[in-house]
């Protein structure tokens, strides 16, 4: 690893970057050729995150070759640390370059104009911002217009509520960018389970007759967009800050209940009719759920894997699916409504 | 706000609005799987963790049962404690877990019966019912042939027999997974096709072979139709020759008495190789569901030209391994392996050259080779492109290469191109580089196993990665002629190749009377 002390000295930069990946990968003999995939920018901010967020990205970048450009906002990070690290994988050479940079110091023309030339040309440009601000800040905004996707975890974030507002303002603001946030993509598997329910034709008519709504979980962000996609996919209607209103005009009252680790879901609980459809962590093993329905409906305890929970795997998905994705947009919008 | 709801379906239900946008690979249908042959080896080691890692994925419907039925005497308990020892030793996923394994296990059932006896499948008959009212399964019904070969005709008849067909069936679907080979011969595999016919129909009967469900094999498909760059020089004019390789470290593994009547051209030319030709051969299909794709391949096998039985010695070569050295450890020859005749001429090794007489590759030859305890496990399609049709460098292009594409199966699956390049510096100096893409670091993602991937496309009804008759009988012809010459000419010097070399050496002579060679395994 070689460090420059300045952090706005492009030229040093890109010549350690050159000279770190002829020390590393392959010889000028080789007869090896390797690619990036990805510019994978990331910007940190707050000291509580940072390890955090770097542990994951370089895990990522170490996986998929890339160019992983940190721009480090906290105090912990000053000057500038290049690094190329190769491997081989059946008679590939997978190189995987890392500038990492204190920006604590730099205006936000800097930082930007930094990346665009660090960047790769021609290949995606993925941002995963970890920043207190988001719309408020220059530099994100600044950031967000160069990149295809632009990934955030509005559960890491201090400010939630506030975060979700100005991502629903980020659709309109930046239409042709690619918005991923890892806190409804974390529902991924309770969106399912609580759709297993009703694939059974049924117990579909009771979708239409939910009377409440409760949900527990260690952070505000997955309930609220968990609430968020129940009430889009089913058109309700905001009733008031915490219920909705569904197509006959009933008021549907949802419960936010604090529990647990932070950006885990415990448990969501639907009363609908007479029924009362429950799914909830196991306390057997926490990676199962039990989903079970009591009242007219009653059926026996089923016992659900929870798939893909890991914040790297769905860094990954983000990453690969890269256009944009409407049920998370319109979630979104009704989550942004529901805050008023 | 945007609405999810969804207009309701001919049959008059309302779509599951929670269903949009999901990307779920559960599989929609609930069904009995009922595998014949339960307590082999094949059930224990692929078919049954292949089952719990579907389970364990959420890919298996919400209502399923899971039947054995086997000769081996053994309660439902005994069989569940038997087959999560196997999931335990054998899962990718590692040792069973709870909840889940007792949830998995409740829907485990077993059924003792020999293949002759009516009254056992009349007791899976009850089985099933019992399974289509307690656990929901819906009347739906795949079977899977995970027995020796010939009892598959038994199994078919004593399904009709007891009202088990898919002829008898009120509601649901029925299909049945038939395990390699299909048949020893072109004569044994019509005659079973005629049985198979007799109950089911071809649509619901899966072939499976599951080199097919590797995902580098599907990739094939992509690379061809998903890129402009390959199909307008993938002919006659641009390609010289096409190698395609399956190669082992692994001797006969235990089977040598399934082994001595089959052989390297029936357990692998036949069926995985000649699946691996033609779908690098034919011709782009309408779209890639399962008939438009095995239209393609029937019509391409038809077009290889018919090998004569005394051309046989000049377009193919066989071989069989003696003692050797394998990864630096000594291992026996083949007739030193357990069950083996110690005077056979079973081949563990053959090659074919194969001409295909259409429009688009005439005159190419497509080279075929698997065998046992060779250098390197290794598979691969190469497709050697023609050379440059004039060399403007002079000496410095003495060392220009042909382009070559080769599609890596296993292991380190991907793709690499071999082209030339100027070798940097004041003179002009060219050599050639290989640029290579893996898939597992491209993506960075663990694809499924074969068996896992197979089953899971059975339950969905797609057959796209299974053979469908045509194609196993358009292959069987293919290979006929050689295997009667192979069976009268037994005078033969085996062995002829040491077990960790690239083969034989008569193998190495076809190449040569063509200019050509192998490519180093």
């Amino acid at each position: 690893m070689s460090h420059i002390e300045s952090p706005t000295d492009v030229a040093a930069i890109q010549e350690q970057l050159h000279k770190s990946r002829v020390e590393s990968g392959p010889g000028a003999a080789s007869t090896s050729a390797s690619v990036a995939t990805m510019n994978f920018v990331v910007f940190v901010d707050d000291p509580a995150h940072r390890v955090w967020v770097l542990v994951r990205a370089q895990l990522v970048a170490q996986k998929h070759p890339s160019r992983l450009i940190v721009l480090d906002s906290t105090s912990a990070a000053s000057g500038v640390e290049v690094s190329s690290a190769t491997r081989e994988n059946g008679g590939a050479t997978i190189v995987n370059e890392r500038v990492h940079i204190g920006v604590s110091t730099l205006d936000h023309g800097s930082i930007i104009s930094l990346t665009q030339e660090l960047s790769v040309p021609d290949i995606e440009t993925v941002l995963w911002w970890s920043g207190a601000r988001l719309l408020q800040s220059r530099t994100f905004s600044g950031l967000a217009q160069h990149a295809t996707t632009v990934l955030v975890d509005s559960s890491g974030m201090a400010r939630g509520e506030e975060t979700i507002r100005e991502l629903g303002e980020f659709l309109s603001r930046f239409p042709s960018v690619a918005l991923r946030d890892l806190a409804f993509m974390r529902l991924a598997p309770w969106q399912d389970m609580i759709a297993q329910f009703f694939d059974d034709p049924a117990l579909r008519e009771d979708l239409f007759s939910i009377t409440r709504l409760q949900i527990e979980s260690g952070s505000d962000a997955e309930a609220l967009y968990l609430a968020g996609w129940l009430g889009s996919r089913l058109s309700w209607e905001i009733a008031e800050r915490d219920a909705f209103r569904d197509r006959r005009g009933k008021t549907i009252p949802f419960e936010k209940i604090d529990k647990g680790d932070q950006r885990r879901v415990q448990s969501v609980v639907l009363h609908a009719g007479t029924s009362v459809y429950r799914a909830e962590l196991s306390d057997a093993d926490p990676h199962v759920v039990a989903l079970s329905i009591e009242g007219t409906r009653s059926r026996p305890v089923r016992y659900v894997p929870l798939q893909n929970i890991g914040n790297t795997s769905l860094i990954e998905r983000a990453i690969l699916e890269c256009s944009r994705d409407e049920i998370f947009e319109t979630s979104l919008l009704t989550v942004r409504e529901l805050l008023g | 706000m945007a609405s999810g709801l969804g207009t309701r379906r001919a049959d008059g239900a309302m779509p599951n609005p929670l269903r949009a946008g999901l990307d779920s690979n559960r599989i929609s249908d609930p069904l009995n799987i009922i595998f014949f042959g339960a307590s082999g080896d094949l059930t224990k080691r692929m078919l049954m963790p292949a089952m719990y890692n579907l389970r364990l994925n959420d890919v298996l419907p919400t209502n399923f049962g899971i039947i054995g039925f086997s000769r081996s005497a053994k309660s439902h308990y005994d069989f569940r404690e038997e087959m999560k020892e196997a999931i335990d030793e054998f899962s990718r996923s590692g040792p069973t877990k709870e909840p889940l394994w007792t949830d998995f296990a409740e829907r485990l059932h077993y059924i003792q019966g020999s293949f002759d006896d009516p009254e056992e499948f009349k007791e899976l008959k009850k089985q099933i019912e019992e399974n289509d009212e307690k656990l929901g399964t819906g009347g739906n019904r795949l079977y899977y042939l995970a027995t020796p070969p010939g009892v598959f005709p038994k199994v078919v008849q004593q399904l009709a027999a007891v009202g088990l067909g898919p002829k008898d069936q009120a509601k649901g679907w029925t299909r049945i997974i038939v395990e390699k080979p299909f048949g020893t011969d072109l004569d044994s595999a019509r005659a079973l096709q005629t049985e198979v016919m007799k109950v089911f129909e071809e649509s619901q009967v899966y072939r499976i072979d599951h080199y097919l469900g590797k995902e580098p094999v599907q990739d094939i498909m992509a690379l061809r139709f998903a890129n402009v760059m390959f199909e307008p020089i993938w002919n006659r004019l641009y390609v010289d020759s096409v190698q395609i390789t399956a190669a082992e470290t692994v001797g006969v593994e235990g089977r040598g008495g399934y082994y001595e009547h089959a052989g390297a051209l029936r357990d692998m030319i036949q069926n995985h190789v000649m699946n691996l030709l033609a779908l690098v051969a034919m011709e782009p299909p309408i779209s890639p569901h399962a008939n438009d794709v095995r239209d393609e391949k029937f019509k391409v096998l038809s077009a290889m030209r018919p090998i004569l039985e005394d051309q046989v010695s000049k377009v193919t070569a066989r071989g069989q391994y003696g003692p050797g050295l394998i990864e630096g450890k000594a291992v026996p020859g083949y007739r030193e392996e357990e069950s083996v005749d110690p005077s056979s001429v079973t081949e563990t090794y053959a090659c074919v050259k194969f001409l295909i007489d259409n429009w688009r590759w005439a005159g190419v030859p497509f080279y075929l080779r698997s065998g046992k305890r060779l250098a390197r496990k290794h598979s691969e399609i190469a497709v050697k492109f023609r050379g440059i049709p004039h060399r403007i460098f002079g000496e410095a292009g003495d060392q220009i290469e042909n382009n070559t594409l080769v599609m890596k199966i296993q292991p380190d699956e991907g793709v690499s191109i071999r082209f030339n390049a100027k070798v940097p510096g004041p003179k002009m100096h060219i050599r050639g580089v290989t640029m290579d893409f893996n898939y597992g670091t491209g993506f960075g993602v663990e694809s499924a196993p074969a068996y896992e991937r197979l089953i899971a496309d059975a339950m969905r009804g797609d057959a796209t990665l299974f053979t469908r008759w045509d194609a196993v009988e358009q292959a069987w012809q293919a290979v006929m002629p050689i295997l009667g010459r192979w069976t009268d000419s037994r005078n033969i010097d085996f062995p002829n190749y040491l077990a960790g070399s690239q083969g034989p050496q008569n193998a190495d002579a076809l190449l040569v009377a063509d200019e050509r060679e192998w490519r180093r395994i």
